[in-house]
């Protein structure tokens, strides 16, 4: 490609002619141009103008991603009118997204307590991570979950379906749990630097409390004799129980926060004491406890009235005498409703509650004012006193009148308003006085320089919670006035933050907030959102019966029971966007700082569809990119989406509108992958966590033998899904790229039907027990079968998915530790394939080539191979090829989808390939000259074989026109041409017994073996279906196919292992050996041959059957021992793929406490002989590459093989010829049942749904 | 032999063509007349429709505005007892009595218009059609060609200017196994029909052009993308197209030459994106009609990836003419940049509407007031749209500006494919905008961003400036968007979309400025903004505007003054419309 010279930001460049803009930008790390619209994996498209830049010359910006390079042209990527561009572009954008960031009630707490997230962990039953989750935000669960008042269900988008959900009282369960057994939080290595937080309310405590998490010394200094301020003090027992209270502060004090109580600011010191005591900062956080006064004469001398808050604290701390007759208390807030059912509780006869204002203004929370009323407390509203009237200094009645409302301003609430001459009197014993607090202040005496409002609170940065004085930070009632705890919680979090910042750094400043977009923001959110959503009340609180509430104080509310706690947590509706952390949008607009009131108008709104079983469409959330479009038509050539509409309404759809599963969609979910934004996202299995953070795992998929990579993000252990998205997994050499059974079929791994713990059947019973007892009986039971009926009534069978390791081991132990060749698989053994096909011709039958050398190929034949369903990532790369001028050659009778994009389909007959294939060697053998094929060995026994095959028997017997024929003739004979075959070895649907090995003769006699772009690849079903038989788990090899010829290898490897296998490894028919009841004991690794009930033969007269597994499967319900087995994410490991690549798969997290399985493997082997001690599944790896000559040099990652020559590397004993066989036109009519359970979920819980 | 034509393109048609037609074939028949009865395309006076001439003996005589019963006169006095019908004559012998719509006008495109029947191959080539192709094959070499168009000086008549002569030069030298001919005949804009009227009065011409560039880049293949809105163009085209068929004009060595050339009609769907040359290619291709960055351009890579040279209906006319009458009679007309002619639909508030070719280089004023015949009812001229959706307004001030290119876009507006609309004192300048606006905004093919939601936000500005709603800071959000559109979109529709807003802002600020500070429409037309009133003293009180106003928000009494009841008025206009006495009133 031409060098040309440009130059960037005043850099010159050379780069090369045909690129874009983008990437000379990129590959020169030059700048990060953002970008939404763009994927490197396909072609340059330019519409969301993100990437824009400037051209010198050229009045107008250019899109970056699709612009070429040209000599000489002078870029400017980053100055002010380009800034200004790509932030109005994200700013239309986002005035179009109509979608919530995260869930309106996370926003709507003060605190920010991520409710979304602890309702999906609490419904997945994770609820130690529940708590932990909202101890981030919320260290007061036990006692809020009783007392808050609740924003969050206020926002709660449920409102419009229904009730919200009961969030609270779903916090207050998994409090109560956690209360079993106290989740103790870490705790950075002490900085030694102290803190002074004045007032151990829940502001006080929770600054202490993080601050104490980061390291700190944090001091409390309480005026009261205990901690807990409003909460203990304002807050009845009957609603927080003092008990939990103190537990849940004790919780708090004990990670380490120093408590000094009957100390008062002001009185007993000064802030000017606290710094020169050494205290980096000091947190104000004292409350509001003053009671506002009623303004009425005689109110402080006249005996029987009573402040409200005062009457709280009395109470609480035992002073308060018993009351007696009628208690009027005045006010509509919570306090007044708490001394109303307070004094109910203490002695008064009746309660009477005079509010100026109505119901509907009444600041009480309504679930409280509903439970006085039921229990007995009698409102007036619209009354207001005016007169005390005693009789020798004790309250007999108050003098009231009746008020009307005013109309009231906008946002403010209605003036009451007396109305003349309606005075009236209540007799009472007794009035309390709870129409508000204040906030005492008179502290500040000694410390002048800290500003107050005019009506008393501390003047705080609003941000920061900084007073006026550096270094002082103050924060709850005593700057807010009278509020919520959630709050002062809010408060005392924000100012361990800014402390932290102001300790450390000396600058005070807020935490960075996230840009987050809200439906509400965009608009009136429309009831059709919700019109198919199911109404569900919620579930009712428990309560104490009403009879038992006077005179005591036991807690009203009792809590949900845990199947309440799951039907509750079920209605939650999953707001918020399960893409928070990977939405580009949202990235790109927290670097632009964007507004997203810029731009006002119409938003567009869609109902979200969820018809398809795993892909949700939410088109609100489409910036029109059109990345999933181009993906689904460019690489997949499927085109199920498409835009519809024209201007503002343009929009990405499914054609016609239909739902996805009516298009021709595949389900392989690589939309969701390449989408900027939620708007095509993953329906999950479970809940989905949006803000939660997530670990990007990258590894290797397990099902078929492309070997496709794969990255798993996990939410919280063995909790998980696929998301191929990141940069590095679209370098792979899968592009990234997944089918359904990658994407979508992993969730066989969250099914409930695991095994966790080893089971032992004695006569009929089953017992849960040790893994070290399921060891030992198993090694006592095989010892003495071995004893009676000798070595070669043991066998064991190895599932194709293991790795490589664990094939070793199978394989060692069975041959070193129970002294036999009884090795296979059951995969194998019951699908009589051609696994040895090519030793003939090839000397080995492997792939010759590898899937990276298809883009290389001129010819690409794919024979016997349903790639679509079996192998679909090999199809994308055979059209990738096609796109680079490869034609692609499908040989099957019926018009599968590869038929579709093939550029010629041959549909010969079924059973009749080995025909196609022998015609074709003898119009090959008739033209050429074939210098090099000659001179093979069978050769006239080859030319004699193929001779009768003319183009009319050929197109007679395979039912194909001559003229199609002769077209793929003219195709395949060029000797130039590079021609690589594809021949899937497990798929039964087109074949004839000898098809491989007419392959095998072509490519020998075209001498394509050893030739770069030229081979065949023979595809296999299971992720380690090659490296099964690379390490020898069958009979027939030895680890590296050694053969039973090669008596030197033999001997070599029976060295290294320390036995005489010579002895050992001998032809065996272990099907033939299980039938003539000749094997007394199977042990089964991984495979359920008894998923196909007619297996059951196999098993009937057996004494011994262990099986280990990672599920329940049918045939480990018939066993005698049951093992629990690893998950592949759960432990490192290599897997060999289809084209000899060798990859390793890293552990993504622990799995639910097993051992990993090569443990267990070489567990149960030392206790049977041989030399098992490994340290690691690397020191295994080391001992293959030393035992098996295929993987002497191999490097992880790499191919083996990698100078891969059929004759001469592999079988340098044995003379490679023509494969000489009898032609049939008898079709293979096996079925394609499989024994392996993640395949058969697969196949019911996943393919079910989507075809 | 006596020959009647009626002008029977969709002007005609819809003045009522096909009636007069029907009514003297019918007279023809009752009197068993030996007279041809031919149909002809638009001969430009849209608003004299239905055009009929009578061909007599040598001479000839043009009816204006002929109704079925001035048809049945015609025959009976002009045929039968041949006296003309002197007081509907508009042209004897091909000179008009008044002359002044054609006065200023050159026809070159559209010489042959209203003159021949476009469905006779014959009548063409009796035009002297088909005789450039001839010439070209016979004596010029590619290159030729190339000179003589490059000499010539013509520009692309779509809108953009294009030199069509370099266009076919980067064709020519692109390499391809195989290149296309493309005609652009996806006219779009709204109050546009040149393109129509050449197909459906001349389509041969069009063909010609196609052959002449075919030839002369290497095209062996045309496509011909034509709405499916102009039926009965496509009729024209197909019976075309099948005459060159029959006769050898198309297929394989025409004229006798190696050379062969077929055309095709694809007929698009009526989205207006598909005029831009990448949208047009992807939906002959058969996907969606979305504009792709260029380069590369259509010219090196263009349909099927092949190059490909567009050019519009009204360029391709042009060549044929070229060719025979040289390069120099082309150049020679027009100014220094802008030669040839260039056709108009002019609309709007002037008296003469319809289609007219100017040589470049004529006055606004001229086309105006001369060609036009000023301006309807009295009014005052305020300015003339030009370019359509991607145009602008060019202010009455502006009247002496040229014709020109350059000269055009210098004022914000473009030459555009030929729209001209004359706007007078009633029309208000932001509902103007809004109104292309609107267009524009629902034709966007919705890729880029700007385009599809930027002109969205642009028109809710106007929106609710014109519904007395605008803000302090509106203009300028106006602007900013306006000129982040202009530079951030992929093709020429996002990227001059915003013109008619900046041009009437440029010209008419203090009209928006009315609208948000005061808010009152100096036009008196944004509904919003006015109420209307009856001056009681010019009230007669004649019940006319109360028995019309479909709301009855007009009450009183015979022969006493009116009253509107402005809460019930849904400010329809109507009464205005109906007074006689100019008692309604705008405030």
């Amino acid at each position: 490609m031409k060098k040309i010279r440009i130059t960037i930001n005043g850099r010159t460049v050379i780069t090369a002619e045909g690129k874009t803009i983008l990437e000379a930008v990129n590959e020169n790390k030059i700048d990060t141009i953002p970008t939404l619209c763009h994927d490197e994996r396909i072609e340059p498209y330019g519409s969301c103008f993100l990437c824009v830049v400037e051209i010198e010359g050229l009045n107008k910006l250019v899109p970056a991603c699709s612009t070429p390079v040209k000599e000489g042209l002078v870029i400017v990527t980053n100055n002010e009118k380009i800034q200004s561009v790509r932030k109005t572009a994200l700013e239309l954008l986002l005035s179009n997204h109509y979608a919530d960031c995260i869930a309106p009630c996370i926003d709507n707490c003060p605190a920010g307590v991520d409710v979304h997230e602890y309702i999906a962990l609490a419904y997945a039953g994770k609820f130690t991570e529940a708590i932990r989750l909202i101890k981030e935000t919320n260290p007061f669960p036990l006692s809020l979950g009783r007392i808050c008042v609740r924003n969050c269900e206020i926002a709660c988008r449920r409102n419009s379906v229904d009730e919200p959900v009961a969030i609270n009282a779903v916090k207050r369960w998994l409090a109560d749990e956690d209360n079993n057994h106290l989740w103790t939080p870490d705790i950075k290595k002490p900085n030694h630097k102290k803190i002074a937080i004045i007032g151990g309310g829940p502001s006080g405590l929770t600054c202490a409390y993080y601050l104490t998490l980061e390291g700190y010394s944090a001091t409390i200094f309480e005026k009261f004799p205990e901690l807990g301020g409003m909460l203990k003090y304002g807050i009845p027992e009957y609603r927080l129980p003092k008990k939990i209270l103190d537990t849940e502060i004790k919780w708090m004090t004990d990670l380490g926060i120093d408590v000094k109580t009957g100390m008062e600011l002001g009185k007993d010191f000064s802030i000017d004491d606290l710094k020169n005591k050494g205290y980096k900062s000091v947190f104000l956080a004292v409350g509001a406890h003053k009671a506002t006064s009623l303004m009425l004469d005689k109110e402080d001398e006249v005996e029987g009235i009573i402040k409200g808050i005062d009457f709280l604290r009395e109470k609480q701390n035992n002073k308060m005498p018993k009351l007696k007759g009628i208690v009027i208390v005045v006010g509509g807030g919570n306090t007044a409703v708490d001394c109303a059912r307070t004094s109910l509780r203490w002695g008064a006869d009746k309660v009477i509650i005079v509010y100026r204002r109505s119901i509907k203004e009444m600041p009480a929370h309504p679930d409280e004012v509903e439970a006085a009323e039921k229990e007995g407390v009698e409102i007036q509203f619209l009354t207001n006193p005016v007169s005390i009237i005693e009789k020798g200094g004790r309250l007999t009645g108050v003098e009231c009148i009746k008020m009307r409302l005013e109309k009231a301003d906008p946002g403010k609430r209605p003036r009451p308003v007396p109305i003349p001459d309606s005075e009236f009197i209540i007799n009472c014993d007794f009035l309390i006085a709870a129409i508000g607090q204040q906030v005492n202040t008179s502290f500040i005496g000694k410390d002048k320089d800290c500003k107050l409002e005019k009506w008393g609170t501390i003047v705080v940065d609003q941000d920061t919670l900084q007073t006026s004085i550096p270094g002082v930070f103050a924060g709850g009632d005593v700057v807010t006035g009278p509020l919520t705890a959630i709050t002062s919680i809010a408060h005392g979090k924000i100012a361990a933050y800014c402390i932290d910042e102001y300790v450390r750094t000396g600058i005070v400043k807020k935490k960075n907030e996230k840009f987050l977009s809200f439906k509400h923001k965009l608009g009136e959110i429309s009831q059709y959102e919700f019109d198919h959503i199911k109404k569900v009340g919620k579930e009712k609180m428990p309560e104490l019966p009403l009879s038992k509430r006077k005179n005591n104080f036991e807690e009203v509310e009792l809590g949900f029971s845990e199947n309440q706690l799951m039907l509750e947590t079920k209605r939650c509706m999953e707001c918020g966007c399960s893409e928070f952390y990977d939405c580009t949008l949202r990235k790109l607009a927290d670097n632009f700082n964007i507004d997203i009131s810029q731009y006002s108008g119409e938003t567009r709104k869609y109902k979200i569809d969820d018809r398809h079983p795993f892909i949700v469409l939410d088109s609100n959330k489409c910036i029109n990119c059109g990345r999933c479009v181009r993906t689904c038509s460019e690489i997949l050539k499927v085109s199920a989406i498409g835009f519809l509409y024209r201007g503002f309404r343009t929009i990405v759809k499914p054609a016609m509108e239909k739902a996805l599963l009516q298009t021709n969609c595949i389900s392989c979910g690589n939309c969701i992958d390449t989408c900027p934004t939620g708007a095509m996202a993953e329906k999950f299995p479970f809940k989905p966590l949006g803000q939660y953070k997530k670990e990007n795992y990258e590894s290797i998929c397990n099902f078929c033998s492309i070997g496709c990579r794969i990255n798993y993000k996990v939410i919280r252990d063995n909790y998980f899904f696929v998301s191929n998205s990141t940069t590095s997994i679209r370098n792979s050499h899968n592009n990234g790229y997944l089918c359904v059974k990658g994407r979508f079929g992993h969730r066989y791994l969250l099914d409930g039907n695991r095994i966790i713990k080893p089971v032992i059947r004695k006569n009929g019973i089953r017992k849960d027990t040790g893994i070290e007892e399921a060891i030992d009986y198993t090694a006592e039971k095989v010892n003495r079968i071995i004893k009676q009926y000798g070595p070669g009534s043991i066998a064991v069978f190895g599932s194709p998915k293991l790795s490589n390791e664990e094939l070793y081991l199978l394989q060692k132990f069975t041959r070193v530790g129970l002294k036999s060749n009884n090795i296979s698989s059951f995969t194998n053994l019951f699908r009589d394939s051609e696994l040895n096909c090519l030793d003939e011709s090839l000397g080995i039958t492997v792939s010759t080539t590898t899937m990276d050398d298809l883009s290389g190929a001129d010819i690409i034949l794919a024979v016997n191979a349903n790639l679509t369903d079996d192998n679909m990532i090999m199809e994308l790369k055979i059209k990738a090829a096609q796109k680079k001028g490869a034609a692609f050659i499908y040989v099957n009778s019926s018009e599968l989808n590869p038929a579709r994009f093939s550029d010629l389909w041959v549909d010969s007959k079924k059973g009749t390939n080995t025909v196609l294939l022998n015609g074709i060697l003898k119009e090959i053998i008739e033209n050429d000259g074939l210098s090099f094929g000659s001179k093979i060995k069978n050769f006239p026994e080859l030319k004699k074989m193929v001779s009768a095959y003319n183009a009319e028997i050929v197109s007679t017997l395979t039912g194909l026109p001559r003229e199609r024929y002769n077209q793929l003739v003219d195709m395949v004979k060029n000797p130039a041409s590079n021609i690589i075959f594809i021949y899937n070895i497990d798929s039964r649907r087109e074949k004839s017994f000898n098809d491989l090995k007419a392959i095998g003769n072509f490519l020998l006699l075209t001498n394509r073996i050893n030739k770069k772009h030229n081979g065949i690849i023979i595809l296999r079903d299971y992720s380690n279906s090659t490296g099964l038989l690379d390490m020898g788990v069958t009979p027939e090899y030895l680890p590296g196919y050694v053969t039973f010829h090669e008596i030197q290898r033999i001997r070599s490897i029976g060295k290294e292992w320390g036995v005489n296998m010579e002895e050992i490894f001998k032809p065996v028919n272990i099907a033939e050996r299980i039938i003539r009841n000749q094997i007394k004991a199977i042990l089964i690794f991984g495979e359920d041959p008894l998923a196909i009930p007619d297996n059951i033969k196999y098993f009937d007269d057996l004494d011994f059957l262990m099986v280990q597994d990672m599920f329940n499967t049918e045939t480990a319900k018939k066993a005698d021992v049951v093992l629990p087995a690893s998950a592949y994410i759960g432990q490192d490991g290599t897997y060999t793929s289809c084209d000899r690549r060798v990859q390793e798969a890293t552990r993504v997290f622990n799995d639910k406490g097993t051992l990993e399985n090569w443990r267990i493997i070489t567990n149960l082997a030392k206790k049977i002989g041989g030399n098992f001690n490994y340290d690691s599944n690397l020191d295994i790896f080391n001992e293959i590459r030393k035992i098996n000559r295929c993987y002497t040099d191999v490097e992880p990652n790499d191919f083996w093989g990698s100078d891969f020559s059929g004759q001469s590397t592999v079988s340098q004993n044995r003379e490679a010829g023509f494969a000489i066989y009898d032609t049939d036109i008898v079709t293979y009519n096996a079925g394609n049942e499989t024994i392996l359970y993640s395949e058969n979920y697969y196949r019911s819980k996943i393919k079910k749904k989507i075809t | 032999m006596t020959e009647i034509k009626v002008g029977l393109a969709t002007c005609g048609i819809s003045a009522g063509g096909e009636l007069v037609f029907d009514e003297l074939e019918k007279e023809i028949k009752k009197h068993d007349l030996q007279i041809e009865l031919k149909k002809t395309g638009c001969l430009g006076m849209c608003y004299e429709e239905v055009l009929v001439e009578v061909v007599q003996n040598g001479s000839s005589w043009l009816y204006a505005q002929v109704t079925p019963d001035k048809a049945k006169k015609i025959i009976e006095n002009h045929i039968l007892e041949n006296h003309p019908v002197d007081a509907w004559i508009l042209a004897d012998n091909g000179s008009f009595r008044d002359n002044s719509f054609f006065d200023k006008q050159k026809r070159i495109v559209l010489r042959n218009c209203g003159v021949i029947d476009p469905g006779s191959i014959d009548e063409y080539i009796s035009q002297g059609g088909y005789k450039a192709i001839q010439k070209v094959l016979k004596d010029y070499s590619p290159d030729d060609v190339i000179d003589v168009i490059t000499k010539s000086g013509l520009r692309g008549r779509g809108g953009a200017g294009f030199p069509t002569g370099l266009k076919w030069e980067i064709a020519n030298r692109s390499k391809g196994s195989k290149k296309y001919i493309i005609c652009n005949a996806d006219e779009g804009d709204p109050g546009a029909f040149m393109d129509r009227s050449v197909l459906e009065g001349d389509p041969h011409s069009v063909l010609e052009g196609m052959m002449i560039s075919g030839y002369t880049i290497g095209a062996n293949e045309a496509y011909i993308y034509i709405r499916a809105e102009y039926p009965m163009a496509v009729r024209t085209l197909i019976t075309a197209l099948t005459n060159c068929e029959e006769k050898g004009y198309l297929g394989e060595n025409i004229f006798g030459s190696d050379f062969s050339f077929n055309i095709k009609i694809k007929e698009g769907a009526g989205a207006f994106v598909c005029g831009e040359e990448t949208a047009l290619i992807a939906s002959i291709e058969g996907k969606r009609g979305s504009p792709r960055i260029r380069p590369p351009f259509p010219a090196r890579k263009g349909l099927w990836d092949y190059p490909t040279n567009i050019n519009n209906v009204e360029t391709f006319a042009n060549v044929p003419w070229i060719i025979l009458n040289g390069y120099e009679k082309y150049a020679s007309l027009g100014t220094e940049k802008s030669k040839g002619t260039k056709v108009f639909a002019l609309a709007g508030k002037v008296v003469h509407t319809g289609l007219v070719e100017v040589p470049m280089g004529v006055t606004i004023n001229e086309i105006v007031f001369n060609i036009g015949g000023g301006i309807k009812n009295n009014k005052e001229f305020k300015a003339v749209q030009m370019g359509g959706p991607s145009g602008g307004c060019i202010p009455a001030s502006m009247g002496d500006l040229i014709i020109d290119y350059d000269e055009i876009t210098k004022t914000g507006a473009i030459m555009g494919s030929g729209g001209m609309i004359v706007l007078d004192e009633t029309t208000c300048m932001v509902d103007v905008a809004k109104f292309f606006l609107n267009f524009t905004q629902n034709e966007s093919c919705g890729k880029c961003t700007f385009c599809r939601i930027g002109t969205k936000r642009m028109l809710e500005i106007l929106e609710r400036i014109t519904a007395g709603e605008g803000k302090e800071n509106d203009i300028e959000q106006l602007e900013d968007l306006a000129n982040k559109i202009k530079i951030s979109s992929l093709c020429g529709l996002g990227q001059t979309a915003p013109n008619p807003v900046l041009t009437t802002i440029k010209y008419f600020r203090e009209e928006y400025e009315a609208h948000i500070k005061e808010k009152r429409c100096p036009a008196h037309s944004c509904v919003a903004l006015i109420d209307y009133k009856i001056d009681t003293d010019k009230c007669t009180g004649c019940m006319l505007c109360l028995k019309k106003c479909p709301v009855d928000a007009i009450s009183g009494k015979p022969k006493e003054p009116h009253t509107i009841h402005s809460e019930t008025c849904i400010k329809c206009g109507i009464c205005y419309d109906v007074c006689k006495f100019d008692a309604v009133i705008i405030n």
